[in-house]
């Protein structure tokens, strides 16, 4: 294999090591285990609901031990580019997420950011929302997710409110969540690592791991949280390797692609 | 020339479809007001041997509301003559035994009363309006997406239009979330999908080429009205617009200043 030696793990959150207030189970051993390993690993969410903060608070609540810097969220995207843009955006993600944005003028806006946003998801706002797109004002989405897991069964995510937007508007949003290239490449800016040094773990077949290996990275999907039967034939090429969980996932990367010598 | 050529098609014609808000009416204030010479075209064309239908895509009101309207303003037609895209969608959920999930405007609810909604196995959208709230769509996807093979109804397609508080996004935007989220292509019923024409064509009994098409839209009533193997006539009222005439794709058989004189010139040539 012409690939470098392993430097880098990038793991979804939701979906791979929690679905919603319940860890995988094995998930924390398994991520110690990693640990042990010579990588380096980082957390990469599209949860956009969430500021950094609370997914941190509740990841420790679970006995993940995983420190804010090794956190990289959509949301923390979404405001590097409306500072580098210098827009007032209309911001139709949740209250608990308005944390990582503030700071950020939001009067009179130019812009409009959509997260995921049930309670702002209704006719009225749209129609507001549309009408500054059609003036003018840039469409920004911190992902496109088709649809995510809850307790209840599965949820519209961002990415249909988005592709109905851009239909009625005849424009293209600006996505800076998975699977955008710039996004793995912003994740793995600061661990000094090229993406054919790292691989990323994850639920979603298109978002994370047919993300991850456009730039470069190898892919590992899982079969928890929002997978479904046949996923993995849904992206071309198909994932690196599927596995049960997470845990397995961690065992694959020790016996394989990590020199034994140094374990 | 093409104004004097689409004549030749008159003597082999059995039936004639018009569309309606611009050809019979202009809306407006108060239900709208008939275009000069309409409500007497559409006699004399009932006078003659031509069948006659209507076809619209409103879907923010039954039929019979709607056609109560056109009563109003002097028009002599029934509601077994107009076709509108839910009729049309409840007719295709019977012809496949389909039971829709709805997602719809509740002035429209009426048209669906017959339908068995038990246990959906497709979705059918409109525009809905106010009711396209963020639980009413994700109540359709979880219908969809719980399917082995989703199906999807959309009555029109539109991107939005115009009231008098401003723009408002119409059922099409829907439909492209609900298509994004499942992963799937929506059966467009209404103008201009050929199947709407269709289905105007097998109540009258008759073939494509035997029909005419009557419209002020020039893409969605005379060009969806050619795609299903009709001619189209595209009248300069209502929506028409000079631009119209150079259109890069499509071209209408013949362009007539207004309904009256589209069923003059018909009338004259099959006497």
């Amino acid at each position: 294999m012409s690939r470098r030696a392993l430097k880098a793990v990038l793991v979804d959150l939701s979906g791979t090591l929690h679905i919603e207030d319940a860890a995988v189970p094995g998930a924390q051993d398994a991520l110690a285990r990693l640990r042990r390993a010579p990588v380096s690993v980082k957390f990469v969410t599209n949860t956009t609901k969430e500021c950094k903060r609370y997914l941190l608070e509740r990841l420790q609540k679970l006995n993940f031990d995983i420190e804010e810097r090794e956190l990289f969220t959509s949301l923390t995207a979404a405001r590097n580019l409306l500072e580098q843009r210098k827009v007032r955006p209309l911001l139709l993600v949740e209250d608990s997420a308005l944390e990582d944005f503030a700071g950020i003028e939001t009067a009179d806006p130019n812009a409009v950011v959509i997260g995921l946003a049930p309670d702002h998801f209704d006719y009225q706002t749209l129609n507001k929302a549309f009408r500054l797109i059609l003036g003018g004002a840039p469409l920004i989405a911190i992902h496109k997710a088709r649809y995510y897991k809850r307790t209840d069964g599965l949820a519209l995510g961002p990415g249909p409110f988005v592709t109905g937007l851009e239909y009625a508007t005849d424009c293209q949003a600006a996505v800076v969540g998975k699977p955008e290239k710039t996004f793995f490449l912003e994740a793995l800016r600061d661990l000094n690592c090229f993406p054919e040094e790292a691989i990323m773990i994850g639920d979603d077949a298109r978002d994370d791991i047919g993300g991850a290996q456009k730039t470069g990275m190898l892919g590992i999907l899982v079969k928890t949280g929002k997978y479904r039967a046949g996923d993995e034939g849904k992206i071309d090429p198909q994932p690196y390797l599927t596995c049960e969980n997470f845990p397995q996932a961690v065992d694959h990367i020790l016996q394989n692609l990590i020199s034994q010598e140094v374990i | 020339m093409a104004d004097h050529n689409w004549t030749a098609c008159v003597t082999s014609l059995k039936g004639v479809i018009l569309d309606m808000c611009g050809v019979l009416y202009d809306s407006g204030e108060g239900g709208g007001v008939p275009i000069p010479g309409s409500v007497e075209a559409v006699k004399r064309l009932k006078e003659s041997d031509l069948q006659l239908r209507f076809c619209t895509n409103e879907t923010q009101a039954t039929r019979e509301k709607f056609v109560a309207k056109l009563q109003r303003l002097g028009f002599e037609l029934s509601v077994s003559e107009v076709f509108s895209p839910a009729p049309a969608v409840v007719a295709s959920l019977r012809q496949r035994q389909l039971r829709p999930h709805l997602l719809v405007h509740d002035d429209v609810l009426p048209e669906f009363s017959s339908v068995d909604k038990t246990n959906p196995n497709c979705v059918v959208i409109g525009d809905a309006a106010d009711k396209f709230s963020y639980q009413n769509l994700n109540d359709a996807f979880r219908v969809l997406i719980g399917l082995e093979k989703p199906v999807l109804f959309s009555m029109g397609r539109g991107r939005y239009y115009k009231e008098t508080d401003g723009l408002k996004l119409d059922v099409g935007v829907y439909m492209k979330a609900l298509e994004y989220a499942c992963d799937v292509e929506a059966e467009v019923i209404g103008k201009p999908a050929p199947m709407f024409f269709q289905s105007v064509l097998t109540d009258m009994g008759i073939q494509p080429h035997e029909a005419l098409m009557i419209g002020d839209d020039l893409v969605n009533d005379v060009g969806g009205a050619q795609h299903a193997g009709m001619k189209g006539l595209q009248v300069r009222t209502g929506k028409y617009r000079p631009s119209d005439e150079r259109h890069p794709t499509v071209t209408a058989d013949g362009y007539v200043d207004n309904l009256a004189a589209a069923v003059d010139a018909i009338l004259k040539h099959r006497a």
